[in-house]
């Protein structure tokens, strides 16, 4: 199996600033969501990370270590560098928050520590709504992503299964969010790519929603109420592999390829908080 | 070609004036609505914004500054700055400030942002807002901002927008040549802008450091290192120097120590304190733990006639000029410090880090010619404790003739000094004769002055450097006339160093490892003790001596230069009690000190004195003595009980849990009773006496069987027989029945004006049966009605 994550180029797809033509009811959604652009409603998935302690294990699993452990080379075949563990000093709920912690500590022979956890057989779905609201941490070397993989990842291996990167940021980038796809034909540097940055704003002294909407033959990228990107069949050199069930992934890498190592003004620790996680389908 | 044209160029040629700010400030009262002030961020976008001005430093390159319309980022003009070469005689750097004076509101922006390139790579030194020429409230100053010959956008960061309601400072810099060459930049689209992308505050003081410092009361200290550091909207760190008034400081313990708004530290007290501080709410980093030890003990003051002095530091004379205090030779020097520190308005040189270190005056300022000088002074306090094999060389040279080092007609002279002269904490002062500088074979250009520890001894203070001439004499002048003759008679004294009475027995210079110069020296026919260079000073009695029947201690001193002079009597243990003296005097000044001042130092068993501080002391009539017929009032508390509280069954002292007592004074007693305090000490006071009853019956009845004593301290000042009477009431336990029993000593000639303490077997009250019903003591005596008694201690031991 393959890591889901090599550097990226950017090629330009089909760069759709369509918000104001996508606007739509704003059902179910909460007095802080600003969020508009929906056209699946029906909540399938929601964890609100209401009860603090760890996280709730009948959503959620969590990946350990540098990746050996996944058939993957020392680093998540990044080149990352932090250690992955289930420890409350990495990864935890508290204040209705999901707080996943970058640390730097030698810890199992690597110089950071932090978390990642999958929705991997738990809850997965083929289409719809899948968003967070998150705060971002920041500095050199930093690499938070909020994404999605094939279900299928380990009958047909990666890039086959598809991956679909919602969020993607470089902590010396505090305001360029990256979005994603890889495929078969279009994955690592050749993935399908946009990057979009936050007019007078930046990540990570703030809330945002990332998501996408994504159905047959369309997945569109926004942040908050701006549609920045949509990608369809005709945008990708190769399979749309995009009509299967897809679970979640969210995690905090430090260093890798995408981002570089961090240096001496990376200060630590780094936090990733996640207000909430949320999956749609369309009204039946 | 470059075509200039200089635009409302105002030159202020009264730089350095404080704007009188009092005009600017009013109270605001209840009704009225706080001006505002245009929320207008532009400074020079093709022009100057409105109410911009243009004030140069005033040492600066006037003509630096200019408008030019050629080379521009965008629009019609940009601001163009010409940094001269080195050296300039029209000013050696290009500086300005750019302020409006009606005052702007940018509490709506996060930054200060401009387009900038420059002829060549350049450094700007400093560059920022919040300079105005008046308060400099919100100063920020951006250092060494490298310009390319291309046009880059420039930003930087407001710590805290929220202050900046009211600022006339809208843009500063300052820039000297790079490698001596002059160059040119340009400065356009300069504006204050709300980015949005200003974030992760990390405020610091002291540079972040947790640091500490040791200081004295009344001492102030400012916080440096002030520095606001923001990560910018290009994922880059940016970290700015900032006004204190940013700052909100906090101490931990303000009686110990302060903090003002403008970050100020002022030690208030003894103790500890810490000292932090947050910037628009966000805790900064680095703090300082402020370590109080009392007030600050100063040098001497130096007592030698101008005239007669060429002085390099010291606040008593004028200066000549150096080169420095602090050569910071490389590369083996790892002394720190120079003439940094002034405590209470004194200036202190304090080196730390110690190993050698040199006062220059050789190169910029002209050789010191003291070849009519004779002697070399200076006051060191080492700031640590002193080891032995610590040492101190003092060495001073001079360079020849030809004024220069190294021509083969240099000369030094050297002095070391160690322990015991060394004290931390106490000024030493060295006085030393050229003459005993052996090597200065001139001393008619002098150049250096040079301190050697070799790291034995880190951290010192250094005051009062300076040559001077003694005229011949014997270093720092005495007085001339006889300290004042005593009048007590002799038989109400107990002297120990007078010409008037004849002293005991004492050791005027026991060898206690100090570095006091003790002499005894004739002024005016009168032998005087002389303390010369006091650090501490012990004066040895042969034997204990008993000054309990005295009074006062007596002492007349003499000082000129005296900053804190102590004067201690010690009995066995030691137990020692300090008396500060006020000093420096203007002749001599007589002290007659309450013996009651030196508790809890045992005046029964007095085996020493003892004096500290510093300066040059002369010291005469050194004597206890009582008024006559040794007073009317004890001065001092009674003797305290040595008996083990186990053993002892008291009825009235301070010492130990009293029995119930009836009364001190039954109603069929003629005498009067008033309870009072002697230092601190609660004793029975009765006059008029002829007898008085104290009553111990019914419950209060005392079984003393176990007991073998009784004691009782007693001081009277005119009693000439005192009886004490015991009364055991017998097995009835009640007055009368047959079985009453009792005994009355007599003790004639008590002690008078002392305290008199009776410790007597109670096998003594032969007439007492028993002692197990004790009921009555009674004390009696002459004159009869007119004893005046103080009773203290009184209790039953074994």
């Amino acid at each position: 199996m393959r890591t889901p994550f090599f550097h990226k180029s950017y090629k330009s797809s089909k760069a759709l600033i369509l918000s104001l033509a996508l606007v739509l009811l704003a059902v179910g959604c909460e007095t802080d969501e600003t969020q508009t652009v929906t056209t699946f409603t029906k909540l399938t998935f929601e964890d609100n990370f209401n009860t603090d302690g760890s996280i709730d294990e009948s959503s959620w699993n969590y990946d350990l270590g540098d990746g050996t452990g996944n058939g993957l080379p020392a680093g998540w075949g990044n080149n990352e560098l932090q250690y992955y563990t289930d420890r409350p000093e990495n990864i935890k709920v508290e204040g209705g928050m999901l707080h996943i912690t970058a640390r730097q500590e030698s810890f199992q022979g690597a110089a950071f520590t932090s978390a990642r956890i999958t929705t991997k057989g738990k809850i997965e779905q083929q289409y719809g709504r899948f968003e967070a609201r998150i705060q971002l941490p920041w500095g050199q070397g930093i690499w938070p992503a909020f994404w999605l993989l094939g279900s299928n990842i380990d009958e047909v291996s990666w890039p086959q299964c598809g991956e679909i990167d919602i969020m993607e940021y470089r902590g010396q980038a505090p305001s360029t969010l990256v979005g994603t796809v890889h495929g078969p034909g279009y994955s690592g540097g050749q993935a399908v790519s946009k990057e979009y940055v936050l007019p007078a704003d930046r990540f990570d002294t703030g809330f945002h929603i990332f998501g996408i909407e994504w159905g047959p033959e369309y997945i569109n990228f926004y942040v908050d109420d701006v549609l920045y990107n949509q990608i369809t069949p005709e945008d990708v050199p190769g399979e749309w592999v995009y009509d299967q069930p897809f679970y979640i992934l969210l995690n905090l890498a430090v260093g890798g390829n995408f981002v570089g190592p961090p240096n001496a003004n990376t200060v630590f620790p780094q936090t990733m908080l996640v207000d909430y996680v949320r999956v749609y389908e369309g009204a039946k | 070609m470059q075509k200039n044209k200089i635009n409302k160029l105002i030159i202020a040629f009264s730089l350095g004036l404080t704007f009188l700010f009092s005009n600017c400030k009013r109270d605001i009262s209840d009704d009225a609505i706080p001006a505002t002030f245009p929320k207008n961020g532009t400074v020079y976008i093709d022009g100057f914004s409105p109410g911009l001005e243009y004030l140069p430093f005033g040492d600066s390159y006037f003509a630096a500054f200019s408008v030019d319309e050629e080379t521009k980022y965008a629009g019609t003009s940009a601001m163009r700055f010409d940094v001269p070469n080195v050296g300039d005689p029209n000013g050696a750097y290009a500086g300005a400030i750019f302020p409006d004076y009606g005052g702007r509101d940018l509490s709506g922006f996060d930054a200060l942002t401009f387009w900038a390139k420059a002829t060549k790579k350049g450094t700007i030194n400093e560059i920022g807002f919040g300079q105005d020429f008046r308060e400099n409230k919100y100063l920020v100053t951006l250092n060494n901002l490298e310009l390319t010959t291309n046009w880059r956008q420039y930003t930087i960061a407001i710590p805290d927008p929220a202050k900046l309601t009211r600022e006339f400072g809208l843009f500063w810099y300052a820039e000297g040549p790079e490698n001596d060459e002059g160059y040119t930049f340009w400065v356009d689209e300069l504006k204050f802008e709300k980015l949005g992308t200003v974030a992760q505050p990390r405020p610091a003081i002291f540079d972040g450091v947790d640091g500490s410092i040791t200081t004295f009361a009344g001492v102030v200290t400012p916080i440096l290192g002030l520095t606001q550091t923001f990560n910018l909207g290009d994922g880059s760190d940016q970290t700015i120097r900032v006004a204190p008034a940013y700052f909100e400081f906090t101490s931990s313990n303000p009686s110990v120590a302060t903090v003002d708004e403008q970050g100020v530290i002022t030690a208030v007290s003894s103790g500890e304190a810490v000292i932090t501080a947050t910037l628009g709410g966000v805790d900064a980093k680095g703090s300082v733990k402020v370590t109080v030890t009392g007030n600050f003990v100063f040098a001497p003051t130096p007592t030698q006639d101008p005239a007669d002095v060429i002085s390099i530091f010291s606040d008593a004379y004028t200066n000549e000029p150096v080169d420095y205090y602090n050569g910071y030779w490389a590369p083996f020097q790892t002394t720190q410090g120079q003439n940094d520190i002034n405590i209470g308005g004194d200036n202190i040189i304090g080196y730390t880090q110690l190993n050698f270190v040199g006062i220059q005056f050789l190169v910029d300022v002209p050789t010191i010619n003291a070849s009519s000088m004779t002697h070399f002074h200076v006051d060191i306090q080492p700031r640590e404790e002193i080891q032995p094999g610590d040492f101190l060389t003092v060495r001073v040279v001079d360079v020849g003739p030809d004024n220069t080092f190294g021509t083969g007609d240099d000369t030094a002279g050297e002095i070391t000094i160690g322990p015991p002269n060394l004290v931390n904490g106490q000024w030493y002062s060295l006085d030393v004769a050229f003459s005993d500088l052996a090597g200065l074979a001139s001393r008619s250009n002098l150049a250096q002055i040079v301190f050697v520890s070799d790291a034995t001894i880190s951290s010192i203070y250094v005051d009062n450097i300076y040559f001077y001439d003694d005229g011949g004499g014997t270093g720092p002048m005495g007085p001339t006339t006889a300290a004042p003759t005593p009048t007590q008679s002799a038989a109400n004294v107990i002297s120990v160093f007078s010409d008037a009475y004849t002293n005991i027995n004492s050791n005027l210079n026991p060898d206690w490892g100090q570095a006091t110069q003790v002499s005894e020296v004739s002024i005016a026919g009168n032998n005087t003790l002389r303390y010369g260079g006091l650090n501490y000073q012990g004066l040895e009695l042969d034997g204990s001596v008993d000054v309990s029947g005295m009074e006062f201690l007596h002492i007349d001193y003499w000082t000129a230069n005296s900053s804190t002079l102590n004067a201690y009597l010690i009995s066995t243990g030691p137990i020692e009690t300090a008396k500060a003296l006020t000093v420096p005097t203007s002749g001599w000044e007589s002290v007659d000190i309450p013996l009651g001042d030196f508790s809890p130092v045992d005046l029964t068993d007095l085996i020493q004195f003892k004096f500290d501080g510093n300066g040059d002391i002369y010291l005469d009539n050194i004597y206890f003595y009582k008024t006559s017929g040794g007073g009317d009032v004890p001065t001092t508390a009674a003797p305290t009980p040595a008996q083990n509280a186990a053993n002892v069954i008291s009825m009235f002292s301070n010492a130990y849990t009293n029995v119930g007592v009836d009364t001190w004074r039954t109603d069929w007693s003629v005498a009067a009773l008033e309870d009072i305090q002697i230092q601190g000490n609660d004793t029975k006071k009765y006059t008029a006496l002829d007898f008085v009853g104290v009553e111990t019956t019914g419950g209060n009845l005392i079984n003393a069987s176990s007991m073998t004593h009784f004691r009782v301290d007693i001081w009277t000042p005119n009693m000439t027989t005192f009886r004490i009477k015991l009364v055991d009431f017998g097995a009835d336990g009640s007055f009368g029945g047959g079985d009453d029993t009792e005994h009355e000593l007599v003790f004639d000639n008590p002690a008078q004006g002392q305290w008199v303490s009776y410790d007597i077997p109670l096998s003594d009250f032969t007439g007492l049966a028993s002692t197990s019903h004790l009921a009555q003591l009674i004390f009696s005596g002459l004159p009869a009605g007119g004893g005046t008694l103080y009773v203290d201690n009184v209790y039953y031991y074994q």
